[in-house]
């Protein structure tokens, strides 16, 4: 019961924060989560036997389930990694962890340092739709590509970026 | 020979094949001729045997598991394919090898020729039915390499053919996995006599329309008609195979060959017979539209093949001969034209008949052979066309129906014929004469100069000339078909039936039809140019390929569509579909199980809810939190609340385990957050409201799917297991750790691999892309000048602590990882602990620059991957991977059971853990705590960006001894002064001191 209440509130501020803004929020999210899921693992194991289960520890009628713990403690160490992952997903942009906006992709920023606006990278790769906008040409339904072609990056618009 | 032997000798083909092509270029056709034949010659003694009515049979397990075997089988009528495919492969491999220009790039095209001529021959001679189907793919993807390769404009009708055939070939799939569940065998021999067709009439109506759907798609009949002409892109010796001996036969092969199951299903009948004459009036309609030769002949053959089924749909015996004799004819005389297409495309520089003109002066040899083989085609005596064409005429009248049906579907044979003789009249005529075959609404076209084509030479065209004239020769003497092909018609049908070819029947029915056929199509070419002016150049307002085409992309945008849904940066809306999914599993489960039982007692106790309260603080913290710092701390207690539960549950290593993983997260994410703004990014008021209600409904959802389904069922019999078994087994007495490193070890050991994996990616991404600068507030300057600039300093307590704790911690870390069989401990735990010592020397260090580690931690990683690996290699000693072995019992150590402690290999997977963890847990420290080390090139274009000039930066001169790491940052860069933290090491100054 209490296990099962333990697990009802992380899952809740899990998601919670899985729907917010920015990436450390979801780093957070899944840091949650996944207590959430440890819990239910080891609710899974009966949390009515509580004993340490070490050969001639305890009686073992008494003795909690090894397996859920052995499964548990592995879970924790992955997650851990991932969550470092997740963290550098979250450092690897221009300027913060926003996942919801428009920003400078480096290799924009790299062109326009360049001067080579005609560079395949300095069009495009807006975060917000995924798809690459190249400067005409058509696409497999024959459609051609939106005439998306993007000025030259400028301070201003870059600090823009940061403002936000 | 055996069967197997031949099959390898194909396959074998093509890899000679490919060096031999290093050595002779184009010449490789000459080579694989002569293999084919000598392959083919070969194979001839087996007549003899199959003539008698034996059959050669041969199995060789594959995957004996599900009674899959590569299972061989001859027979009479995959003697006659046989046969076809090998020797009308040899003729177009020497007619390829004059056809190409030696400039041309042809090895993969013999490699693709050679792969299909083994395809076709595995699937003559499969007896299992899952290897029937592979081979039958495998022709589908061999035409489609073969289509695809021809050239920029290749790509679309290439992917056309593929789509459609591989269509047809998962209804052969379906068709053969239906038939292995009926009759349980995959034997094919053995299947197609099971009795199950005759006593359900539901399974045999669905593979007949199955199997018909898969033949018609290979052999281009109507409505799948379209991709044979479209795959016209590809060179002529390829169409000439494609047309004459594979591919298109390949779907005829396997009407045959189920034809005997579906003999008394009229489903199957009416479905062969209609499609088959819509297919052939069709194709003659369509082939007296065209004007491209090639075009024309792909159309011929989509006419010859509708006979060919309509003629099997009839399914008397009769009729089931005289398909596997018109298979014959039409490879011999369908190779021959194609070849000559080829040959006159080369010499006269076009295939248009509109354009071609006057060959019959300049192309004598290729004017014989163009008509020797349309007569062939035409039905006229004494070819070999002739005779087969009368048999199909009387396997028309011989069908088992009403007189007046009969005669109706006779008459649309004969129409078709009539057809077949017009077009043959407008190939030849059109191609060697003068006649465009332009109607009054074509436009018109330049004819050539009849003067500028000439000749071909004798290698060209001699394998052009070998089928056309043994369709002459034949035509004398088809009786020595007489045998082979009563096996080969008894192998299609239940009764018996013994063929009699002869050119000469006597006078009757089929005579008569021969003559009014004949009589029609010579009025239809002496009206020729009527009929062109009559016969409507499009008939609907689309053409089929453009039909598929739009089929395609249609199916490619509905895909985008449902991409859609998903494609934004909104990730609570990726969620959505799973989401929707749970709540749906969790709304069933509601329905099906509303009463749960009582819990077992001591389920919950009154810790609990101690612990509850301050998970409940904790949470609703992290949650409110705005400040980044302040939810990572807090998110941290949350976890620190759980480990603490990990202890109330009995797991102390879980909880140890927990409780170390939760301070290093805190350390990482802490010396993350420095990089990124202090605050969180605000969102709606209606976002959250949403975003409250959506938590707040899988929170309950989660709770109830716990509450419901744990708890009450006592102590697993796999935990009891564990606890009364582990110390036998492996002699430990910490069953946790014994799961990990002795029951479980290949979990492990994946797991190893997945962190490894993870640390990896770390690397990558941060040494490959742009990251976030240190965000320094404005109010850390007011501290300068003060006291509380000295990082140095101000961490002199705290590293003697260190400098005295340090020994200790990494002394605690090897009793752990030591002890771990049979105390609290093990090789996670005790890498984790090594994994604070990390931490906290990076904690108390003035600046990240000088607690850079100079070794490649990464490769520590790797190191306990191969320790893994290795130890699990060992285990082979003992019979299996990861098997733990002991190396030495009893030692005295101050842990171990009553017997001391014994080392075993699991020990030393331990290790390999140790490492991986340890490794792991560097690469995050130490990536990404460190100031960024950009890529130069990005961090330049970053400074420009930002209005800062590269001129700064660049008269910095580098110190003697400055030993550059390949992450870090240029030097100039890292003496710049506004990049805090990036000094060279030797610098005493740290961050803040300036």
């Amino acid at each position: 019961m209490s296990i099962a209440i333990a697990v009802g509130l992380l899952t809740a501020a899990a998601v919670y924060l899985f729907m917010q803004r920015g990436m450390v929020r979801i780093v957070l999210g899944f840091v949650l989560a996944s207590h959430a899921a440890n819990l239910m693992l080891f609710a899974a194991g009966n949390t009515a036997f509580r004993g340490v289960p070490y050969v001639g520890s305890g009686e073992v009628g008494e003795q909690a389930d090894p397996l859920p713990q052995a499964f548990v403690l592995t879970a924790i160490v992955i997650a851990f990694s991932i969550t470092m992952f997740m963290v550098t997903l979250a450092i690897t942009t221009t300027t913060d962890d926003d996942t919801e906006d428009v920003e400078v992709s480096p290799a924009r920023l790299l062109a326009a340092d360049r001067g080579d606006t005609k560079d395949a990278g300095f069009f495009g790769l807006t975060t917000e739709s995924g798809d690459i906008v190249v400067e005409h040409g058509e696409d497999e339904t024959g459609e051609p590509w939106p005439e998306k072609i993007p000025g030259p990056v400028t301070p201003a618009e870059t600090q823009e970026g940061d403002a936000r | 020979m055996t069967l197997m032997v031949l099959l390898l000798l194909t396959l074998a083909l093509v890899p000679i094949a490919v060096v031999v092509h290093r050595a002779l270029g184009r010449d490789t056709g000459f080579f694989a001729a002569v293999a084919l034949t000598g392959i083919g010659v070969a194979t001839l003694p087996w007549l003899s045997t199959l003539i008698d009515g034996g059959v050669f049979e041969e199995h060789l397990p594959w995957i004996p598991t599900i009674d899959v075997g590569l299972s061989l089988r001859l027979d009479g009528l995959g003697m006659v394919f046989l046969l076809l495919i090998l020797f009308i492969g040899a003729l177009v491999m020497a007619y390829s090898a004059r056809y190409f220009s030696v400039k041309k790039k042809t090895s993969d095209y013999y490699l693709w020729m050679l792969m299909f001529v083994f395809a076709m021959s595995g699937m003559v001679i499969a007896d299992d039915l899952i290897l029937l189907f592979v081979f039958w793919e495998f022709t589908t993807l061999c035409s489609f390499f073969l289509i695809n390769r021809s050239g920029d404009k290749a790509a679309a009708p290439a992917q056309r053919t593929l789509l459609i055939t591989a269509a047809g070939g998962l209804g052969l799939l379906t068709a053969v996995l239906l038939i292995i569940v009926e009759t349980g065998t995959t034997r094919m021999s053995e299947a197609l006599s099971h009795t199950a067709w005759q006593d359900n009439t539901t399974f045999t109506s669905v593979v007949a329309v199955l199997i018909a759907f898969a033949a018609f798609t290979k052999s281009a009949q109507f409505p799948f008609h379209l991709w044979l002409p479209d795959a016209m892109v590809a060179p002529a010796p390829v169409s000439a195979y494609l047309h004459a001996a594979a591919m298109v036969k390949a779907g005829i092969y396997l009407l045959l060959r189920f034809s005997p199951v579906f003999a008394d299903s009229t489903l199957w009948q009416v479905l062969l017979i209609s499609c088959g004459l819509t297919t052939a009036l069709m194709g003659a309609l369509f082939a007296m539209q065209r004007h491209d030769i090639k075009e024309i002949m792909a159309y011929s053959t989509v006419s010859q093949l509708g006979f060919l089924v309509a003629v099997i749909g009839i399914g008397t015996p009769t009729a089931l001969v005289a398909a596997t004799i018109h298979v014959i004819a039409h490879a011999l005389f369908k190779s021959a034209l194609f070849m000559m297409v080829g040959i006159i495309e080369h010499e006269a520089h076009s295939r248009d008949i509109r354009r071609l003109n006057g060959l019959s002066k300049t192309m004598r040899v290729s004017l014989v052979v163009t008509v020797i083989s349309s007569l062939s085609m035409a039905g006229v005596p004494p070819l070999l066309g002739f005779v087969s064409k009368e048999h199909l005429l009387a396997g028309f009248l011989s069908a088992d129906m009403p007189a007046a049906l009969t005669w109706t579907l006779t008459c649309m044979a004969v129409l078709a014929a009539i057809g077949t003789f017009a077009y043959c009249g407008r190939i030849v005529l059109g191609a060697f004469t003068g006649y465009t075959g332009a109607g009054a609404k074509d436009e018109f076209h330049e004819p050539i100069d009849p003067a500028t084509p000439h000749e071909a030479p004798a290698s060209f065209y001699l394998p052009a000339l070998l089928p056309a004239a043994a369709g002459l020769v034949l035509g004398f003497i088809p009786f020595v078909f007489d045998g082979l092909l009563t096996r080969a018609g008894e192998d299609a049908q239940t009764g018996t039936y013994a063929a009699e070819f002869a050119l000469w029947h006597g006078f009757n029915t089929e005579l008569l039809l021969s003559a009014v056929i004949v009589g029609g199509g010579l009025l239809a070419v002496a009206l020729r140019a009527r009929l062109d002016d009559l016969i409507p150049r499009r008939i609907l307002p689309f053409t089929g390929v453009e039909a598929v085409e739009s089929m395609r992309l249609g199916v490619i945008n509905f895909g985008r569509r449902v991409g859609d849904i998903t494609r934004t940066d909104m990730h609570g809306v990726h969620l959505a579909a799973p989401g929707i999914l749970l709540a749906g599993v969790f709304i069933a489960g509601m329905v099906v199980a509303p009463e749960v039982g009582e819990f077992d007692p001591g389920n919950t106790r009154m810790t609990d809810w101690v612990l509850i309260a301050l998970l409940v603080c904790f949470l609703a913290g992290t949650v409110i939190a705005e400040n980044r710092a302040a939810a990572v701390v807090l998110a941290g207690g949350a976890g620190f609340v759980v480990a603490a539960w990990y202890f109330a549950l009995g797991a102390v290593d879980v909880g140890m385990t927990q409780l170390l993983v939760e301070i290093l997260t805190v350390v990482v994410l802490v010396l993350v957050l420095r990089k990124l703004p202090k605050r969180f990014h605000a969102v709606t008021r209606t976002r959250r409201a949403v975003s409250i209600a959506v938590a707040l409904a899988f929170g309950v959802m989660a709770f109830a799917a716990t509450f419901a389904l744990t708890g009450r069922r006592g102590q697993t019999p796999v935990a009891e297991w564990y606890l009364e078994n582990t110390y036998e087994e492996t002699g430990a007495l910490n069953v946790v750790n014994s799961i990990l490193v002795d029951f479980r070890a290949l979990d492990t050991f994946g797991e190893l691999t997945v962190l490894g994996v993870a640390g990896f990616a770390i690397l990558a991404l941060l040494n490959s892309s742009f990251a976030t600068s240190d965000n320094e507030p404005p109010a850390s300057r007011q501290w300068s000048g003060t006291p509380l600039d000295h990082p140095g300093d101000n961490t002199t307590a705290m590293r003697s602590v260190f400098n005295w704790m340090a020994p200790f911690i990494v002394l605690l870390s090897l009793i752990l990882l030591l002890r771990g069989h049979y105390e609290s401990g093990g090789g996670f735990i005790a890498a984790l602990v090594a994994g604070g010592f990390f931490a906290l020397r990076y904690l108390v260090a003035p600046s990240d620059t000088s607690v850079k580690l100079r070794f490649d931690y990464a490769m520590v990683i790797v190191g306990g991957i191969i320790v893994g690996a290795a130890t699990g290699l060992a285990g082979y000693l003992e019979g299996s991977f990861l098997r733990p072995v002991v190396i030495a019992e009893g030692l005295p150590m101050p842990w171990g059971s009553d017997a001391g402690f014994s080392l075993t290999t699991a020990l030393i997977f331990d290790v390999g853990i140790y490492l991986a963890v340890i490794g792991a847990v560097l690469v995050a420290l130490d990536r990404l705590g460190q100031a960024q080390r950009y890529p130069a090139e990005l961090l330049k274009a970053h400074r420009r960006a930002h209005g800062t000039s590269e001129s700064d930066f660049s008269t910095v001169k580098v110190p003697a001894g400055y030993h550059a790491d390949p992450g870090d940052l240029p030097f100039e860069v890292q003496a710049d002064e506004s990049w805090p933290g990036v000094l060279p090491e030797n610098d005493p100054r740290g961050v803040n001191d300036r």
